[in-house]
């Protein structure tokens, strides 16, 4: 194990990238401090923590993005370094700046970088001017008094986007262009809302389209390296719900040309520390959809494939190190699939769910691994975001994988709050998923998947409820055998 | 005597009684029998119907039961006879606009005393990434308005309460 030029590392986050984090920190013989709000004081992650600092905002999500609170923290125990894990402030130049400005090492790329990638539209620019394929789009700046016509001109279906976006805000779809204003508008109001920000651009929405990525990694010596693609396909709206590395059904050859220009993005940006290009991948053909500057949800199946861990790896860069190893050391194995449980009810229209964690048991096997952020008693409120857990699985094959997912789906025991875990074992067992033939208009085109069947088992619960309800068997008991089997008259 | 289940909004009629081997269940007209259940430490258990045995793992808080029964989790309500009665009771007039999942209040768009028309929007909420509206179910004007922007609220609760036209 390399020296590290800091013993104590910060966490600004919560929940299970927290967690998630804190296992590497203590791999590595680090020590572990987290920020945290009031409503979290009961999770794993502060729990599990050396040290835990609260924090306080307007709302819960205002704690967890107050910098000055965050940066003070930081300083109170004495930390060398500053992980943001993903979301909160974790693509947040200012941030990124204020924490170097500090004296600490930020996790993560440079502030330029994430500037650079944060915008949408420049990193669009920068891309093409690179010489990398993005999709045709019209650019609200470029001309703002044309760009409704522009936009027209590329014809429908139109997909309106938020330079500044992020988790499918300020998205709207337009399949009949007499919306297109109003789509315009709705979008604007939601981009200034959530970033603070109304720029917007347009480009051709595709209805099948697939989302490949790819995963780099890059050093302050210049080397850029590439740990394969994940596909993350299955969405809804526009949000992923499941992720596998690799992506199957793709040649070897496309495989090698994503990654490699991936490779060659991240490079012209002078890219370091962890990354994830995202593509849009329509028939054989790919485009350049963004660049996240940060460590992502689905990472883990990447680290199942590769052997890797992402978050040693950052830590090790953010420290100085040089990369440990090429491209040629990094070899894909098997196959790797993520499931996100969230607290939200498909058959609602994915509706978030609350409630107190009663009962909490997750299944264990060879070759699963379980990231999870809550813990029995916690309560699971809408301050933050919806996700609970990620059961993640490496196998030999992508359907013994599915197969193992699937499994886990159902053995997984959380009661108290409504989750998505068995809509998800049904996506698990589709014909479609197995064969992989999804994309991101797959859920939208299969409602049997999203819709829960109703009707089956009805009885088996009820009669569950029934005997564990005492007032039910009170009135069953106190009504002698003899009487009871003349049947149902004393139902008036 | 009848007990009533909730689940998924729908309510099940139902009653148990004695029979040699355990109970019966009635469920409309369906009959359950035997079935049993033998609690297997905290929260779980065994439960047999018609000599199938299914493993149960449950949570009982208050009137809410929680249960995983071959790889499901449903949630059901027992409604206590008098309470469900005395729900059926509404103040005639008033019509009310609950919250469809648990968020937090964007925007109110009208004020108590307007005169509204079906389907217009009454507030504007947010559930994490979700904004969605709240229309007014018909025609009248706003009796209450029960929160104010930025104030949270849990699945079920009264938004807004409307009075008919004519009341």
């Amino acid at each position: 194990m390399r020296k590290l030029p800091f013993d104590t590392v910060l966490i600004a986050n919560r929940g299970e990238i927290a967690v998630r984090i804190i296992k590497t920190l203590r791999e590595l013989e680090l020590r572990s401090a987290i920020v945290y709000h009031d409503l979290d004081a009961g999770a794993p992650a502060v729990s599990m923590a050396d040290m835990a600092i609260a924090v306080s905002g307007r709302t819960p999500v205002a704690a967890y993005l107050d910098t000055a609170q965050i940066i003070a923290a930081a300083r109170e125990a004495s930390v060398g370094a500053i992980h943001p894990g993903y979301g909160f402030l974790a693509e947040n130049a200012e941030f990124a700046r204020a924490v170097v400005e500090s004296g600490i090492a930020f996790v993560g790329p440079t502030p330029e970088s994430i500037q650079l990638m944060g915008d949408k539209i420049r990193a669009r620019n920068f891309v093409q001017q690179n010489g990398f394929p993005v999709m045709h789009s019209a650019n609200e700046e470029d001309d703002p008094a044309s760009f409704i016509l522009r936009a027209r001109s590329i014809g429908a279906p139109l997909l309106v986007k938020a330079s500044a976006g992020g988790g499918g805000k300020g998205m709207r779809i337009v399949r009949d262009l007499d919306t297109l204003e109003d789509a315009i508008a709705e979008a604007r109001s939601e981009a200034q809302r959530y970033f603070g920000d109304g720029r917007l651009y347009i480009e051709r929405y595709i209805e099948k389209l697939r989302h490949i990525e790819v995963q780099v990694l890059g050093d302050s010596f210049g080397n850029v390296v590439h740990l394969f693609e994940r596909e993350c396909s299955v969405q809804r709206r526009f949000q992923k719900v499941i992720e596998e590395a690799p992506a199957s059904t793709i040649s070897p050859r496309f495989r090698q040309g994503i990654c490699e220009a991936a490779v060659g993005i991240a490079r012209a940006a002078n890219y370091r520390n962890a990354g994830t290009v995202e593509f849009i991948v329509d028939g054989g053909e790919f485009y350049f959809l963004e660049m996240n500057t940060r460590l992502q949800v689905e990472h883990p199946v990447t680290e199942m494939i590769t052997g890797i861990d992402i978050v040693a790896e950052q830590l090790y860069v953010a420290g100085g190190h040089e990369l440990r190893f090429s491209q040629s050391d990094i070899v894909s194995k098997g196959h790797a699939i993520e499931a996100r449980m969230y607290a939200e009810a498909p058959e609602r229209g994915f509706a978030p769910t609350t409630g107190k964690v009663l009962v909490l048991e997750y299944p264990d096997g060879p070759g699963l691994r379980i990231d999870s952020g809550i813990s029995q008693g916690q309560q699971i409120t809408t301050a933050f975001d919806p996700l609970l857990a990620k059961v993640i699985v490496h196998s030999r094959t992508r359907n013994e994988a599915a197969l193992k997912v699937e499994r886990a789906m159902r053995e997984l025991v959380l009661l108290g709050c409504e989750t998505n875990a068995s809509f998800l074992a049904r996506v698990l067992a589709d014909e479609q998923f197995l064969s992989g033939q999804v994309h991101t208009g797959y859920l939208d085109e299969n409602p049997q998947l999203t819709a829960a069947d109703s009707a089956s088992d009805l009885s088996t619960f009820l009669a569950a409820a029934a005997l564990l309800t005492r007032p039910v068997c009170d009135s069953a008991d106190a009504v002698p055998e003899l009487h009871a089997s003349l049947g149902g008259w004393r139902n008036a | 005597m009848n007990h009533v289940f909730e689940l998924e909004g729908v309510d099940y009629q139902l009653w148990l009684s004695r029979c040699q081997q355990g109970y019966r269940l009635h469920l409309g007209n369906e009959i359950l029998v035997p079935l049993d259940f033998s609690h297997q430490g905290d929260g779980g258990g065994l439960l047999s119907i018609a000599g199938a045995n299914e493993s149960v793992r449950f949570a009982i808080d208050g009137d809410t039961i929680h249960l995983h029964i071959r790889g499901r989790t449903r949630v059901l309500r027992y409604r206590d006879p008098l309470l469900a009665h005395s729900l059926v009771k509404k103040d005639a007039g008033l019509l009310v606009a609950r919250a469809p999942m648990p968020g937090v209040v964007v925007k109110t768009s009208v004020l108590p005393g307007d005169q509204i028309s079906a389907g217009s929007g009454l507030m504007v909420i947010e559930s994490m990434k979700l904004e969605s509206v709240i229309r007014a179910p018909q025609d009248g004007v706003v009796d209450r308005i029960h929160f104010s922007e930025g104030e949270s609220f849990e699945h079920g609760a009264i938004l807004v309460t409307i009075k008919e036209e004519g009341h």
